[in-house]
């Protein structure tokens, strides 16, 4: 790689210490920044790896030691393997399916509010925003009173004669809850995107179709999808990735329950599960391996989306 | 001011609208489309894709009516057989100030948020501004470095920021809890920022050198004033993000007079307050009304900021 410098105006004429002083100019830039980055978020990623490798937590807090990949064995076998997948099952199952039912509520919405005939779409607009504009701390935790036994959900099913299922002590219904929440707070960013994905495409495209014959059905399938597939893949892509990572909606929501053996609940993903590890049991050794495991997952998934969108292209 | 229309969030720079579209596309919305007149299968269309979205909106927003109604009705729990509140007082609101630590958590959120804003622009400006305009030995290892790092939850590191901030004697204090969460948003915004910066014409530069300014007063007085509306992009989006943190805090902040927003709102009803939901709904009210204001006052600029700060896809 060869040290380019922009040809700057009489470039011949200055002396070696001005031209050194330019040459390490930028560095002035970055310096604070990476400097702070190496510190702050890459060195305890690499010390993450490494308490993954001690006996660190209850019992050893104050002196640990090293004791191998044995932490990433427990996490195979003596730990019951069987926690470990079905938290792994759900966390994927929940962020796919949160991804595509926010994909495409979000696409039908912005579908819908994308008509030059509806004046007032701009209000619409406004009010379907506020999920998003309501910290998730707050509506998550609202979402827990409304659900939870006794709550206002139950109340009103009950009275409509459909029983009082106590959502978050029933696994089925917990897991529908927080797909339904997270519905709800994750449709906004998607219909953001994809109406400014509809409007940048032309209508004259549209009019074509129309003009070839196409009826609504084939101009959304044939023309307008295909057409925001460019636009919209990496943003599904992270939100995937987020979604798996997803700690505020299931924590806030259920903590995780209801219980489904000593370590796990029934809506717990590889995150608040960790954190449980970490903050009731205090497991920071086999609370990093796995941390080491979440890295190595969501890391995959952002590298494929920063693939997709170019970012690799753009560091040249 | 006129914002532009939302563009696709991967449009790098938005297309020049010319102005007068522009206010033409701004009225419509005061103005009936109507005078043309509908064919009736486009006037269909329109009212069922009202009663959708209506009913949507009815669907979505009632729960957070019910918080509002809660938060003046008497008693403790959730009102579970009435929709409406059956007695109003504002008691919950009186005894939020005067019973809890509510404002103690409010002001810790305030500075943990500001704190962490304003050193993310701070940072993200200059070194994108670097990773823009300069090429230098080593650019390329440096952007790679961003992207590695932006590739992993930083929040997953929670145990090693527990044990490092515990040997540095920062371990339950805001400067700490300031100092782990500023990493993990840098490279993301940098990117943003960067974007924008691509965006901006280096004649702007160039003219300034002409009239003889140094490097430095082209970056202040030049490029700085230039970025700000993604400035108050970053700073607004990191402020929200960093007011519902919950995992990082937690995890550092045991004693309640550290606690921010979202510890203490979360204690409210899992901890020492126990099911106060009454209480909880006017802390929620409180807590939240602000930002809400905030992200659907400047809706459109904070789009537009995204769209323009976008990695171009």
């Amino acid at each position: 790689m060869a040290a380019i410098t922009a040809p700057a105006p009489g470039g011949l004429t200055r002396s070696r210490r001005k031209r050194f002083l330019d040459g390490i100019y930028p560095y002035g830039y970055i310096a604070p920044s990476i400097a702070f980055m190496v510190i702050a978020s890459f060195f305890p990623i690499i010390f993450t790896l490494y308490i993954s490798m001690t006996n660190y937590g209850q019992g050893h807090i104050l002196s640990f030691s090293f004791v191998g990949l044995k932490n990433f064995v427990d996490i195979f076998t003596t730990f019951d393997v069987s926690v470990f997948i079905g938290v792994f099952e759900w966390t994927v199952a929940f962020a796919v399916v949160t991804t595509l039912s926010c994909f495409t509520g979000g696409l039908i919405l912005a579908y819908l509010l994308n008509n030059e005939n509806m004046w007032e779409r701009n209000i619409y607009r406004t009010l379907l925003i506020i999920p998003w504009a309501i910290p998730g701390i707050v509506s998550m935790l609202a979402f827990q009173g409304i659900f939870s036994y006794f709550g206002l959900a139950d109340n009103l099913t009950g009275q409509l004669g459909l029983g009082q299922p106590q959502f978050f002590n029933d696994p089925f219904w917990a897991r529908v809850v927080v797909l339904l929440v997270g519905f709800w707070a994750g449709y906004p960013f998607m219909m953001t995107a994809c109406l400014g994905a509809l409007q940048s495409i032309s209508p004259e495209v549209m009019q074509a179709a129309e003009i070839d014959g196409a009826n609504a059905f084939q101009k959304f399938f044939r023309v307008t999808l295909p057409l925001l597939r460019t636009a919209t893949l990496p943003l599904i892509i992270s939100t995937f990735a987020y979604n798996l990572n997803n700690f505020g909606i299931v924590y806030f929501l259920t903590q995780g329950g209801p219980a489904t053996s000593t370590y796990a609940g029934a809506t717990d993903i590889l995150p608040t599960y960790v954190y449980k590890l970490a903050f009731n049991l205090r497991l920071f050794g086999l609370g990093c391996a796995y941390g080491v495991v979440i890295f190595l997952i969501i890391g995959f998934f952002s590298s494929i989306n920063m693939k997709l969108s170019g970012a690799f292209e753009q560091v040249d | 001011m006129i914002q532009p229309e939302a563009q696709s969030l991967e449009q790098a720079v938005p297309l020049p609208v010319p102005v007068v579209a522009r206010e033409a596309r701004g009225l419509k919305l005061f103005r009936r489309a109507g005078h043309k007149r509908l064919r009736t299968d486009e006037r269909v269309a329109l009212w069922v894709s009202r009663i959708i979205i209506i009913a949507v909106i009815l669907v979505f927003l009632f729960p957070m009516v019910y918080v509002v109604g809660t938060s003046v009705q008497g008693g403790l729990l959730f009102n579970t057989n009435e929709i409406l509140p059956t007695s109003f007082t504002l008691q919950h609101y009186q005894d939020l100030f005067s019973q809890t630590g509510f404002l103690t958590w409010i002001r810790n959120s305030v500075i943990v948020c500001t704190s962490i804003g304003v050193l993310t622009v701070a940072l993200v400006a200059t070194m994108a501004y670097a990773f823009s305009r300069f090429r230098f030995r080593g650019r390329k290892y440096g952007l790679m470095f961003l992207l590695l790092i932006q590739m992993f939850p930083a929040q997953m590191s929670f145990i090693a920021f527990y044990y490092l901030l515990n040997r540095i004697g920062l371990y339950d204090t805001l400067q700490g809890l300031i100092l782990v969460l500023l990493g993990g948003g840098l490279p993301f915004n940098a990117w943003l920022f960067k974007g924008y910066i691509d965006s901006l014409p280096r004649d702007l530069e160039e003219a300034a050198y002409v009239d003889g300014a140094s490097k430095l007063q082209a970056y202040i007085r030049i490029i700085l004033p230039l970025t700000r509306p993604m400035m108050a992009v970053i700073f607004i989006f990191v402020w929200f993000g960093m007011y519902s943190e919950f995992l990082v805090t937690s995890f550092l902040i045991t004693t309640p007079d550290n606690y921010t927003f979202a510890v203490g709102l979360f204690g409210f009803i899992n901890q020492q307050f126990l099911n106060n939901w009454t209480e909880f709904s006017a802390a929620a009210i409180i807590g939240a009304m602000p930002l809400m204001l905030v992200f659907l006052l400047s809706q459109r600029f904070l789009v537009a900021g995204l769209a323009r700060g976008a990695v171009k896809g």
